[in-house]
């Protein structure tokens, strides 16, 4: 025993001389409000080029979810200079891979491209915020996928709908409500102008973050997005341009009192009649209004327990507390708690409900934290023969203890250490690194706290880890969900 | 001074439009010089290959250790080595499980190992201690007891829920259709889990876990001289332990035609259709690079490809669809597919096949090949930000005998690849004619699927691969089936009639006299009933009495010329008791028989329902004919010791003896011998002497 603490001491201290690699970066905005971070990384010729727009499932009304993630297909469409189908063809041909993913709070694209390739990739991105194709065409197709989607990834996969069950149980009132991939319904019902509208409050410049990394000359990157982002029009000015494109000749001069003849298409901006200019200048100085939610500060008051069957072999439960939003300084703490709880082999749930009681081939615990609110959840796969509410009983057994005692020592330098480890694989790729700037400027307003993440775990204390347990793990206030084979 | 100004300027007008022509897509600038640096390579003492590539952007190491034994055949323990993977890190020599999943927790490491390699990643400042406990699990792993039982339980139940993963059933489907005599084509199921002892998996482990041979690969922070103290440290003591177990495997078999091939998923709203065939090809060989060109463009990612533009883009029967072309050391195969909802699954066939036909008849476009080879340039070059991906090539370029600049020419190798030489790669190794169509779905839509099948049958099998018969629900009732049953069998039609038949029956005797291919003399079989139990039966040849057996309601023996006569076991009694009187059906009910309708299947072009009896450990299903409710077959499946026998009974031609039906001619099958057999004697109520029999 001795030993032991004499080793975890040494441990301790020794992580003072951490292994964490400073990032550097620039960042600046320009005129029009998009916000742009660079990291120059010149070991392999590559370049990650990424648009971080702030909308996510939570932005949408509750009779038409489903669009922001609708979006992360449609802006593969194309635009008004690249044709339909070209987008991933036109990124491939030039030696990239390309993707994009969307949450509640957040969609995110990004292209990674040999680094000779950055002009094209800023290109390819400045024209999808510009003027993406946003028409019935592109919506009826991606449709189609988008259920082939649901289908694949939700309907046809066991306890699939664990993910919308939960969340819709635990957030009764706020967006968060519905899961991101949405309701076939609403996207269907939904017309051509629905979507437009969606891409004009949202797919602006002062709601992305340009975040680059990789192979790159710092001027000469500067000087490109001028180029390609700098010349997207500021304001309500930019909307006025898209309506330029999408409306009719009868329909524009009713919206704006002015016909389209007065206008350049060539140079929409730079217009030679007067009251067009004056028009653009009104609109760009007015900014676009960006619908926010708020933080959720509701508590569950109750236990809500739900039976629910799927095509499956073996039951599950799925257990949900309300936690708090991952911005908040508890969530270190939170994290930390779940580590103990399930990271690795070694951890509590693992050791006691999987291995020595045999009660589930799978269990964890795991913590969501998304920008108004969050969750904690607790799952585990029941083995053979195995009843749910006993696998139930042995979570709350940890539960109560890890509310009531200490971690050990430990226990304590091990989430450190794993911590540690984790930080130094999670800027280990220079896309890894543009996101992570991404987020935190976007999340928390701060793109330097990339590197001073291992300073926000080392400062949690054994205490903290004991008191966000007894403060967010609410028994008498949870969701559980039994989920049970079909009768055959 | 220009150049400030310039940019000043720019920066106070950013407002105006800065003069570029969007509609142009810019070009490239120059591109710079791959350049991937050297791995040392040495060879220990006791026969390790170590291949070093240092990289110290971060203060990270990884280590790969893989054995270097070929796969073995496994036969009806298959999946004994995926199961010693499962366990190997359950503990050592030194430290128990607990031990060792703590000190690998502690230092934040990443530690796993599989049948055939085993991994560690840790900060370098843990390298020592993270090198000390892999060692530990690759030199002295030993597998406790209790640790075998839990994972068996973890397998049992992994096991368990295949059958509601569509992705395991067709992976397991995939393996066994493309290489049916091949360590790939071993499926665990849940008998073949049963077979493995914790002896097994230990001589797995000693058989396979040596020194000589193996390869370690290591990446990262750390120098040659580094290396090779932590090497004597830790890895030299390990004994070299016999030669490497070698086995190329054969290349995998083609199906003759198209095969269609059906895995029940109740509920399912997608099919998975896999379409897969094997490839004649190993790593290493000429054609690997051309090959993977060709399969970037029928179906290898990225979204421009042959399927993805006729399967999704075109038709949007799917939210992906691919084809993988996978080329390992023991044998390599083509599989193209997706989900596609129920409703397209057959069009959805139709044009994937569509899509091989074309690809082996006309050349591809420019436009492809090139954005294939980009596309794979591109995945060249980011995959060089790893620092894993430089130790793997020169892995590679030792197991597979590679030239040394094999890596270093890659891109200009690959740029060089034409159309004629994508179209002889199709030529060669796709087909649209010889596929296995492996298809996990909803039962409604198995008739859409026959015309591709080109005998038109559709095979059935279960979720681990194994043949399945198609089995309808029955509409009446196990105990209807057997009232049935015996007013056929009886000629009544009441059981107060059937019961007077019975009551009249107090003995008979039946002579069959049988021959089989496989025995050169005419054999007697006599069997013989007393009322209310005894039964005998007795069989001859030439003279000789082969075999024996009788029972008389209490006690009964069996004999055979091998192992001579042998009292009957408790438990054979057991079941001798409630299978015996002239017609055993007439008792299920009442003695505790465990009986079950399993449904109607179809045999030979009849429909039967079949009566599945389970005693214990074994088995049997009887077959009544749905229109005659007579019994006309029966399959016994007992396990004896640690064999399991299987016997096909089957019985036609009833005729009237005495006013109840029996069955005049008979075939029996046990393995590979088959007997068939002609009632030449059916005596009712005649006498019987079982005194000789007895002795």
């Amino acid at each position: 025993m001795k030993k032991y603490i004499l080793v975890s001491y040494f441990f301790a201290t020794s992580l003072v001389a951490f292994s964490q690699k400073k990032i550097e970066y620039v960042e600046y905005d320009l005129a029009n409000g998009i916000h742009v971070i660079l990291h120059q990384e010149t070991s392999t010729p590559i370049v990650a080029v990424s648009v971080l727009y702030h909308v996510g499932s939570k932005n949408e009304n509750t009779n038409k979810t489903g669009f922001a993630h609708f979006f992360e297909h449609l802006l593969f469409e194309g635009s008004e200079n690249i044709d339909r189908g070209e987008y991933s063809k036109i990124v491939e041909k030039n030696g990239g891979e390309l993707n994009a993913n969307t949450s509640q709070d957040r969609t995110y694209y990004y292209e990674l491209l040999p680094s000779n390739q950055l002009e094209l990739g800023l290109w390819l991105e400045s024209e999808r915020m510009l003027h993406a194709k946003v028409d019935i065409k592109g919506i009826e197709t991606q449709r189609s996928v988008v259920k082939e989607e649901k289908r694949q990834r939700v309907d046809n996969q066991p306890y699939g709908s664990f993910f919308t069950e939960m969340f819709k149980r635990v957030f009764t009132t706020h967006p968060y409500n519905w899961a991101p991939i949405g309701s076939m319904e609403h996207l269907d019902a939904a017309e051509e102008t629905d979507y437009i509208n969606f891409y004009k409050d949202f797919y602006v410049p002062s709601n992305s973050t340009l975040s680059i990394a990789g192979d790159i000359d710092i001027e000469q990157t500067k000087k490109w997005i001028q180029t390609y982002f700098g010349s997207i029009p500021k304001g309500q000015a930019l909307n006025v341009y898209r309506d330029f494109i999408a409306l009719s000749d009868a329909n524009f001069e009713k919206t704006y009192s002015i016909s389209k003849s007065k206008f350049d298409a060539l140079n929409f901006m730079n217009p030679k009649d007067p009251e067009a200019k004056k028009i653009l200048a009104t609109y760009a100085a007015k900014p676009i209004e960006i619908k926010r939610t708020q933080k959720d500060n509701t508590v569950l008051t109750s236990i809500t327990k739900e039976v629910i069957y799927d095509n499956i072999q073996l039951p599950a439960i799925f257990m949900g507390y309300k936690f708090p939003e991952q911005l908040n300084t508890d969530s270190y703490a939170i994290e930390m708690l779940n580590e103990v709880l399930s990271g690795g082999s070694s951890s509590r749930i693992n050791k006691t409900i999987v291995e020595k009681k045999e009660m589930a081939t799978f269990a964890f615990s795991f913590y969501y934290g998304l920008e108004d609110a969050g969750i904690g959840i607790f799952a585990a796969i029941a083995s053979q023969d195995v009843n749910l509410d006993s696998i139930q009983r042995e979570f709350d057994l940890q539960i109560d203890l890890i509310k009531s005692e200490l971690i050990s020592d430990e226990e304590f330098n091990k989430a450190r250490n794993k911590f540690e480890n984790d930080l130094v694989s999670s800027n280990s790729s220079i896309a890894g690194i543009a996101e992570n700037l991404a987020d935190n400027h976007v999340y928390y307003g701060n793109a330097n706290r990339v590197n001073s993440m291992l300073d926000n775990y080392m400062k949690v204390t054994k205490e903290d880890i004991k008191r966000v347990a007894n403060k967010y793990l609410t028994q008498d206030a949870r969701v559980i969900l039994h989920y049970l084979p079909k009768e055959k | 001074m220009k150049k400030i100004l310039f940019s000043a300027l720019l920066l106070t007008h950013s407002f105006i439009q800065a003069q570029v022509d969007r509609s142009i897509m810019p070009k490239p600038t120059e591109a710079k010089k791959i350049n991937i640096s050297e791995s040392q390579v040495f060879t220990t003492a006791n026969g390790i290959t170590v291949i070093l590539s240092e990289n110290h952007k971060l203060p990270r190491v990884a280590f790969q250790f893989i054995i270097g034994s070929d796969p073995r055949i496994e036969g009806d323990k298959a999946g004994l080595s995926e199961f010693m993977g499962s366990l190997i890190m359950s503990g050592t020599e030194k430290r128990t499980k607990d031990q060792l999943d703590k000190e690998i927790d502690f230092i934040g490491a990443n530690l796993n190992a599989s049948n055939s390699v085993v991994n560690l990643s840790c900060l370098t400042k843990h390298l020592d201690k993270g090198l000390e406990l892999m060692n530990d699990i690759m030199q002295n792993a030993n597998f406790p007891q209790s640790e075998f039982e839990r994972v068996k339980k973890q397998l049992q139940s992994n096991l368990l829920a295949t059958k509601s993963d569509a992705g395991s059933m067709a992976k397991n489907a995939v393996s066994k259709l493309n290489f049916p005599k091949h360590p790939y084509g071993e499926i665990m199921t849940e008998s073949t889990l049963n077979n493995i002892t914790r002896e097994d998996i230990i001589a797995s482990y000693q058989n396979n876990f040596k020194p000589n041979g193996g390869y370690l690969v290591v990446v990262g922070d750390i120098n040659r001289i580094e290396l090779e103290d932590l090497i004597t440290k830790y890895l030299l003591a390990w004994r070299t332990n016999g030669p490497i177990f070698t086995n190329p495997a054969n290349d995998g078999v083609f199906p003759t035609g198209n095969r269609v091939v059906f895995i029940k998923k109740p509920g399912a709203v997608q099919s998975l259709v896999s379409i897969t065939y094997p490839v004649k090809i190993r790593t290493g060989e000429q054609d690997q690079l051309p090959l993977k060109v060709l399969n970037g463009i029928f179906g290898g990612g990225g979204f421009g490809t042959r399927l993805m533009q006729n399967l999704r883009e075109d038709k949007a029967y799917t939210y992906g669809c691919y084809s993988s072309l996978r080329i390992t050391e023991f044998g390599s195969w083509m599989s193209a597919g997706g989900n596609f909802r129920n409703a397209v699954t057959d069009s959805a066939i139709t044009e994937i096949l569509k899509e091989f036909q074309t690809i082996k008849t006309d050349l591809v476009k420019d436009e492809e090949l090139n954005l294939t080879k980009s596309s794979m340039a591109g995945d060249f070059a980011r995959s060089l930000e790893s620092p894993e991906t430089v130790a793997e090539f020169a892995y590679s370029i030792i197991k597979n005998k590679l030239e040394k600049d094999h890596y270093q020419t890659y891109l200009q190798r690959l740029d060089a690849i034409s159309k004629e030489d994508v179209l002889s790669m199709s030529q060669k190794y796709f087909t649209s004619t010889n596929c296995n169509i492996v298809v996990v779905g909803n039962e409604e839509i198995i008739e859409s699927l026959k015309k591709f099948d080109s005998d038109g049958k559709i095979e059935f099998l279960d979720a681990f691969a194994e043949e399945v018969k198609d089995i309808k629900p029955a509409t009446i009732s196990k105990d209807e089936l057997i009232e049935k049953f015996l007013f056929a069998v009886s000629l009544t039609s009441s059981a107060k009639e059937l019961a007077k038949k019975v009551k009249k029956v107090k003995s008979y005797e039946r002579v069959i006299d049988m021959s089989s291919p496989q025995i050169p003399i005419p054999l007697k079989m006599t069997e013989y009933f007393v009322s209310p139990t005894t039964e005998a039966q007795k069989m001859e040849g030439q003279g000789m009495v082969f075999q024996k057996s009788y029972y008389d309601g209490s006690t009964g023996f069996k004999f055979d010329m091998q192992s001579g006569k042998k009292d009957m076991t408790a438990e054979e009694l057991a079941s001798k008791k409630k299978s015996s009187g002239l017609f055993p059906e007439m008792n299920y009910k009442t003695n505790g028989t465990n009986y079950e309708l399993t449904g109607i299947e179809n045999d030979n072009g009849n429909d039967y329902y079949v009566l599945k009896l389970i005693e214990g450990e074994n088995v049997s299903y009887d077959y009544y004919n749905t229109t005659t409710y007579l019994k006309e077959k029966s399959i016994s499946i007992q396990k004896v010791g640690e064999e399991t026998n299987e016997s096909t009974t089957t019985y036609n031609d009833y005729k009237n003896v005495s006013g109840i039906l029996f069955p005049h001619s008979l075939t029996i099958s046990v393995g590979p011998m088959n007997l068939i057999g002609n009632v030449s004697k059916m005596e009712l109520n005649g006498k019987i002497d079982l005194k000789s029999l007895k002795e």
